[in-house]
């Protein structure tokens, strides 16, 4: 019987919201999640040397992007740009394939991006980094496009970003800005998104409302999550951890939060045992913790994990997208670790810490 | 109600046949149609990015297509 319901509620096209195109989409998005790099790649990447490293990039689905940006950069600047530049394009291509509901909520979610590249224009402009500089590190995965925001960055003050950005939703943040808080601003804009995007789902109606904000809430648990480690661990103040957490968890709301506030870092750690995250971090969390990059790679994987499990329970809805949209983005972390890991030359041991599989 | 008993007198049973035929057919046409919307665009979709799901995409696409023939040999049986 609730295989019954659970297909009727798949297949009725009324959950598919107004006009989107879930067939297309989801199906295409397969298709792209099938070229992305298998779980066993990563260890044979890990005994290559740089070398073959790159050329094994330059062969895989990042081969055009290498080849267009190989007169401009070379070694691993040019392999960091055409992993970014796919990103771009790949995310890019995810909104104009999509139509409808669907597509309003994939454009909500890559707005991470503008924010992204926002905030690194902000950032160029605060070191005088120059005008290639800033272009370079833009990632145009969102709604803003590539010539709109190297427009931005070709602007001599940071008054005249801002008046440029003026139509837009980050407006009424950026005024804050006054050329020396920085960072205060780059909070406001990261919690400016979440808040943005919680009331995009406040009251979903449709199904696809309801998965994508279950989606989102568990993104703010996790980001909460790690926040709350890292200051904790740092033993920072209560007021200064609750400035930056954000609201609209879905298991740890911001009541439970204020409670978990005060305390130390081991009790802290012994009540999150009734949280649903505990079964995947149990194993790694102790009272005392020196390093925070397993728990975080942990609690990262729990999230990828639990994104793909409900793209195979909702298969034609937005849980599919964004489990691309994950893993994708992680894929790029990785090649990432790897390649500036070995540049570097960095201890095995070390990368494969680092690594989210 | 007497003019209505007359028009059912009258009212040729190769008519109705006929009828019936056209709505086997149309209706199963329609369903047909329906059930093939989601499906062929979902492979177009996955052909978009992998050129070598034509033939599996081409063969579920038309497996609905079974739908309208059922209803093309209801339609033959029925005239």
């Amino acid at each position: 019987m609730g295989l019954l319901q659970k297909f009727t509620r798949k297949s009725s096209p009324k959950q598919s919201g107004s006009g989107s195109n879930y067939a297309y989409v989801t199906a295409r998005v397969r298709a792209m999640k099938s070229n992305l790099l298998p779980r066993e790649t990563y260890p044979r990447l890990m005994n290559m040397g740089i070398d073959e490293i790159t050329r094994f990039i330059g062969e895989s689905q990042y081969k055009q992007d290498v080849d267009e940006l190989a007169r401009t950069y070379d070694g691993v600047d040019l392999f960091e740009h055409a992993l970014n530049r796919n990103l771009a394009v790949t995310f890019t291509k995810l909104i104009n394939i999509s139509e409808g509901e669907l597509n309003y909520l994939i454009s909500e979610y890559l707005r991470k991006y503008d924010i992204w590249s926002i905030k690194t224009i902000l950032r160029g402009k605060y070191c005088d980094a120059s005008v290639e500089e800033i272009n370079d590190s833009i990632v145009s995965a969102g709604q803003l496009s590539y010539p709109f925001l190297s427009s931005l960055s070709e602007k001599e003050s940071y008054e005249s970003i801002i008046d440029a950005l003026s139509g837009t939703d980050y407006y009424p943040t950026l005024k804050g800005y006054d050329g020396t808080n920085l960072s205060e601003i780059e909070n406001q804009l990261d919690k400016m998104y979440y808040t943005g995007l919680s009331t995009t789902v406040d009251n979903p109606k449709s199904n696809d409302s309801k998965l994508f904000s279950k989606f989102i809430r568990t993104e703010i648990d996790i980001k909460n999550l790690s926040t709350l480690f890292r200051l904790k661990n740092a033993g920072a103040e209560k007021d200064e951890i609750a400035d930056l957490i954000l609201e609209g968890g879905l298991h740890l709301n911001i009541k439970e939060i204020e409670k978990l506030l005060p305390l130390p870092f081991s009790e802290f750690v012994q009540s999150l045992e009734k949280y649903p995250y505990w079964e995947d971090i149990s194993g790694i969390v102790k009272t005392e913790m020196d390093s925070l990059v397993e728990l975080e790679t942990q609690l990262t994987k729990s999230n990828i994990k639990s994104a793909s499990s409900f793209s195979h329970v909702y298969p034609l809805s937005i849980v599919p997208i964004m489990d691309y949209v994950l893993n994708k983005t992680n894929e790029v972390h990785n090649l990432r670790i790897i390649l500036r890991g070995k540049a570097a030359d960095l201890d095995e041991e070390i990368i494969r810490n680092q690594l989210v599989i | 109600m007497v003019d209505a008993a007359a028009a059912v007198v009258y009212m040729d049973p190769a008519g109705l046949k006929a009828i019936g035929a056209g709505l086997a057919v149309g209706l199963t046409g329609l369903a047909s149609g329906i059930a093939e919307r989601d499906i062929g665009s979902a492979a177009i979709g996955a052909m978009a990015e992998n050129e070598s799901l034509f033939g599996k995409g081409l063969i579920l696409t038309v497996i609905p297509e079974t739908i309208v023939i059922f209803g093309l040999v209801v339609a033959l049986l029925i005239s």
